[in-house]
């Protein structure tokens, strides 16, 4: 009997010992990036808590990093405008994505060439899109003036310098780079349409119409939902872009989350309350991809069940 | 296969695409044109125009010649940083992506789900939450001011995107050919170097295309984990825009501009297709 | 090893520890590395001929310019700093000296100072910043006024005036007058936070160069809430007026063929505007160059300073730069080589002005400087950083900026919001 049990752990250890280079291939690089995450996430949920201004220091401040933080109107702006800046941006880009997959659906020549134009905006890097369009869309020397130029003299195109309407700027600029992903997406959806559906509805009467209404694009609905996830990541985190298309300006009627944090943390010195409004960031975050989650996983049972 | 009749609807349809398409392309205009102009009609006329005269050298004062704090080589050396961070950057989180992706959706071990759902996370932390944690490890390891350095900062985080899109691309591989494999007695290394891997073209190019694009045009930690000579092509250029007791050289640097566009542009020309296909596929679910 | 020659080590040992730092680093050849933000235009061509100087006495120069603005600046000194290898020299200045200096551990400067006698010839309030905690850490290298007065030739012939404004009534009038006479615009600005903090600091040092002392300098409640500031800050929105509204976050040099051309009238900048117009190709005879305004008849300076700050380090080496680095800096051979390129004036107060490498501007502005301390009015400049550390000043310039560009903020309004801004920024 003990000679049993020990060849039986034996194979065991030796099981084990074999399946060590599978083990470790799987989980070395899996837990160095969430493990990444998680202890970088808690440093700053640490650091937010501190009186650290310049470099990281011990201490307990309760919340008044983040009081302070909310009470200011660089952070009351921001919020404001990621609602704005958020919304507007995802439904554009949703919107033009989709249309333009529409287009490029048709079947027309040059497709190749076309979609290599919607593409391209990915693969610049956004300070030199914000800078581009910073003069494109700047009043004395961009569209307006081009405009001006031409005859309409009335032409006024000058949100840039617009209080209100300089985070529209920033909508255009952001649409225009990343559209192009939205519509791969969409594109990619389109064409994966099942056939026989599209059949059945041409034997209907149905037109082109009709058939978009009803058939392509309710089965575009997940990949949908993945496009505007996606998207809202980008607007939350977006910063680069804002710092070269308006700095946060005019005067701070641009400023965003992701800009605030930087400017806190690394310009003004004041790394703990940069840290709270990183927290706050993520907070906003978690309000859009729980539900997301739920959601996936509410499905996920559904079909499981079904 | 492109319809041939020229209805009134395709006619519109071939406008609005074109007018589109022109919309688009206007700031690259903007930036050739620029970086065809000399400096001083920047300076004396404006941002955006054509040229007067048409300075092809700016090109080549920017590759070779131009000087960036102090050093004049132009941005050659720059240019190959960023070629020594990116491409191993991408090329081992690819990998490393694919082997967790095939773990995660076909072989299956314990934690699966939850390890998978922390990683895929890392998508939506900032960058600026990174950059002090970063500067502590990299200080740790002795890697400060290296471009090891950056390569390992850029695969570790490149794991969360190359990770989500293998592996929502390796759930559609029908279980069958799994279960097959396996009564055969074939391993974890052997399914994936005989079965997933042949079928991971697609979805391979769509993973390299995204990580060499994102650490290319990368500019935060590039210049702060790096100085001097060891900065990638990113910094760089913001050397060449930021100076509060000058004019800056527009037209050496949007030629300097297109040169490091250059490459992604490239890849996006040429990949494009693929790009697309591989998204076809099912990067994102 | 038997005890004598241990105990013997242990003498020598001790022995080493206690000989002066200064007679090790003798022994030592100098080397230095420096991290700055000056990595090109005129900025980056002075630091490289300090470089090279530092060459030419023996010394390794390695200097790091970081490209950006100065928070990248920031980041990779605190990066280093973090990493526990500052840098044994970097580009420093205003109250955020005091503040990095709690950071990481500073060289005492105080023999070297003493022995140039550097402290007789810079002014107090600059002094002041650069002995936090009553020993000199950092060495001030050159000076800018950031409120001078930069007048367009031929917009001045456009509004038939030959006199420099002296007093912002004056100034008003003169702008007017451009206006009348077909000037667009009679203020050329630029449209980022500096410019804005730079107007509303002329203006109020212009009114009461004391008012600025308390309020902005030592953030005094009352003087916050005082009328000096209500009046300052109508005094901005009159520029405001006067201003082009489409330079929304732009670099003022946009503006400069305007400016020179006669379409717009007059700058309030730093003195480094002079080294612009002439790099984009315009000449000293197109613009005239005039203390910025002062109400009560003596000039008032607005200080703006670079400075180098000298982090401790072990190795003998690197003491043997800073050293070196330190007597260059007070060198006023240095001082006129470094102020000439870049266009500032020498930080030292006994300097001569009086030869070719100087322009007429920088004279004056010189001779300003004197005048104002002499006066008890040179103070230091909000929009660059030296009246207040980082987070501070952002914050007051968040409340300036905001008021520029919205015409809807009443002067009253300002002044509440900006007492409001420095108590939450405490």
């Amino acid at each position: 009997m003990p000679a049993a049990a020990q060849t039986g752990q034996r194979r065991v250890a030796v099981d084990v010992l074999r399946r060590l280079p599978e083990f470790l291939t799987i989980w070395v690089p899996l837990l160095l990036c969430a493990g990444h995450l998680i202890a970088f996430a808690l440093w700053t949920i640490w650091v937010s808590f501190t009186p650290s201004t310049l470099v990281p220091v011990a201490g307990f401040v309760g919340l008044r990093n983040y009081t302070a933080m909310m009470a200011t109107r660089n952070w009351q702006i921001a919020f404001d405008n990621l609602l704005l800046f958020g919304s507007g941006f995802v439904l554009l880009s949703v919107l033009t994505g989709l249309g333009l997959a529409i287009l490029l659906d048709q079947r027309i020549r040059g497709e190749t060439v076309l979609r290599s134009i919607f593409l391209y905006p990915l693969a610049v890097s956004f300070v030199v899109t914000g800078t581009v369009w910073s003069w494109l869309l700047n009043p004395g020397i961009g569209i307006q003036k081009l405009v001006n130029g031409l005859g309409w003299t009335s032409f006024r195109f000058d949100w840039l310098i617009d209080r209100d309407m300089a985070i529209w700027t920033i909508v255009i600029a952001a649409v225009w780079q990343s559209s192009g992903f939205a519509m791969a997406l969409f594109l990619a959806g389109l064409r994966s349409v099942d056939a026989d559906l599209i059949k059945a509805a041409q034997i209907d009467g149905a037109g082109p119409i009709r058939m978009y209404r009803r058939v392509i694009l309710p089965t575009l609905w997940p990949i949908t939902v993945t496009v505007v996830v996606i998207q809202l990541q980008f607007a939350i985190t977006t910063f680069d872009l804002v710092r070269a298309l308006t700095g946060g300006g005019p005067g701070i009627a641009t400023q965003l989350p992701a800009l605030v944090v930087y400017d806190f943390m690394f310009q003004r010195g004041l790394l703990a309350r940069g840290a709270a409004a990183a927290v706050l960031m993520l907070l906003i975050l978690l309000a859009v991809l729980l539900p997301y989650a739920a959601w996936r996983y509410l499905q996920r049972r559904q079909s499981a069940h079904a | 296969m492109p319809e041939k009749t020229f209805t009134p609807s395709r006619v519109l349809i071939y406008l609005v695409v074109s007018l589109i398409a022109a919309a688009y392309l206007v700031p690259l205009l903007v930036v050739v044109l620029n970086s065809l102009r000399t400096a001083e009609e920047i300076a004396q006329t404006s941002m955006i125009g054509w040229p007067r005269q048409w300075a092809w050298g700016n090109y080549a004062v920017a590759w070779g010649d131009f000087c960036i704090a102090q050093t004049c080589a132009g941005i050659r050396p720059y240019m190959l940083n960023s070629a020594l961070v990116a491409i191993p950057a991408t090329i081992i989180s690819t990998l490393l992506g694919s082997v967790a992706g095939y773990a995660v959706s076909l072989w299956r071990f314990p934690g699966d789900r939850w390890i998978y759902g922390v990683v895929t996370l890392g998508i939506f932390l900032p960058q600026q939450m990174r950059l002090l944690p970063w500067t502590i490890v990299l200080r740790d390891l002795s890697l400060t001011n290296t471009l090891t350095g950056l390569v390992m900062i850029h695969t570790i985080q490149g794991l969360s995107f190359t990770t989500l899109f293998c592996r929502n691309y390796y759930i559609a591989i029908p279980p069958e050919l799994m279960r097959a494999a396996r009564i055969d007695g074939a391993g974890f290394y052997r399914i994936f170097w005989r079965i997933v891997l042949p079928l991971s073209p697609p979805i391979l190019i769509v993973t390299v295309i995204w990580q060499f694009t994102h650490i290319w045009n990368e500019f935060l930690y590039g210049v702060t984990f790096t100085t001097g000579q060891q900065q990638p092509i990113t910094a760089a250029l913001i050397a060449l825009s930021a100076s509060v007791a000058d004019i800056p050289q527009h037209g050496v640097q949007s030629a300097a501009v297109m040169m490091a566009a250059l490459p992604t542009l490239l890849v996006y020309l040429f990949g494009g297709r693929y790009f697309v296909r591989g998204l076809t596929a099912g990067a994102v679910k | 090893m038997n005890k004598i020659s241990r105990r013997a080590m242990l003498a020598g040992s001790a022995g080493l520890l206690a000989a002066p730092r200064h007679a090790r680093a003798q022994a030592a050849k100098p080397r230095l590395t420096v991290i700055s933000q000056w990595s090109a235009g005129s900025d980056g061509a002075a630091i490289t001929a300090l470089g090279k100087k530092f060459e030419e006495k023996g010394g390794t120069w390695q200097h790091s310019p970081v490209p950006g603005f100065t928070t990248e600046m920031m980041n990779k000194l605190r990066a280093q700093i973090m990493a526990g290898d500052p840098p044994a020299c970097s580009q420093l200045k205003g109250p955020e000296i005091a503040a990095w200096s709690k950071i990481a551990a500073t060289v005492n400067l105080d023999a070297l100072v003493a022995g140039a006698g550097y402290e007789k010839v810079v002014a107090p309030d600059l002094a002041r910043l650069h002995k936090p905690g009553g020993k000199w850490i950092s060495l001030p290298l050159q000076i800018y006024s950031t409120n001078m007065l930069f007048l367009s030739k031929r917009a001045m012939d456009k509004a038939k005036a030959d006199k420099i404004p002296v007093t912002w009534a004056d100034f008003n009038a003169l702008a007017e007058k451009m206006k009348a006479g077909g000037v667009t615009y009679p203020i050329a600005n630029g449209g980022t936070r500096p410019d804005d903090g730079q107007k509303f600091e002329a203006a109020l040092a212009g009114i009461s160069p004391a008012a600025y002392r308390t309020a902005i300098m030592n953030l005094d409640d009352k003087a916050l809430k005082g009328p000096e500031l209500k009046a300052a800050f109508a005094q901005v929105r009159s520029i405001a007026d006067w201003m082009d509204p489409n330079t929304a976050a732009q670099h003022y040099s946009i503006n400069l063929p305007r400016f020179v051309a006669g379409d717009m009238g007059m700058m309030i900048q730093g003195g480094w505007a002079q080294g612009v117009l002439l790099n984009a190709g315009f000449k000293l005879d197109d613009f005239i160059i005039a203390p910025g305004p002062s109400d009560n008849g003596k000039p008032v300076f607005l200080l703006n300073a670079d400075a180098f700050i000298f982090w401790q380090r072990k190795e003998p080496d690197l003491q043997a730069g800073q050293t070196l680095m330190a007597q260059l800096v007070m060198d006023p051979a240095i001082q006129t080589m470094y102020s000439q390129i870049t266009g500032s004036i020498p930080v030292r107060t006994d300097v001569d002005l009086s030869g070719a490498g100087w322009s007429d501007g920088q004279r004056r502005t010189a001779a300003a400087l004197k005048e104002a301390v002499a006066a008890d009015q040179a103070v230091l400049s909000l929009a660059h950083n030296m009246a207040q550390e980082n987070g501070m000043t952002a914050a007051m310039i968040d409340v300036l900026t905001e008021y520029v560009k919205n015409k809807a903020i009443t002067p009253e309004q300002a002044v509440a919001r900006l007492s409001n801004a420095v108590e939450g920024a405490r």
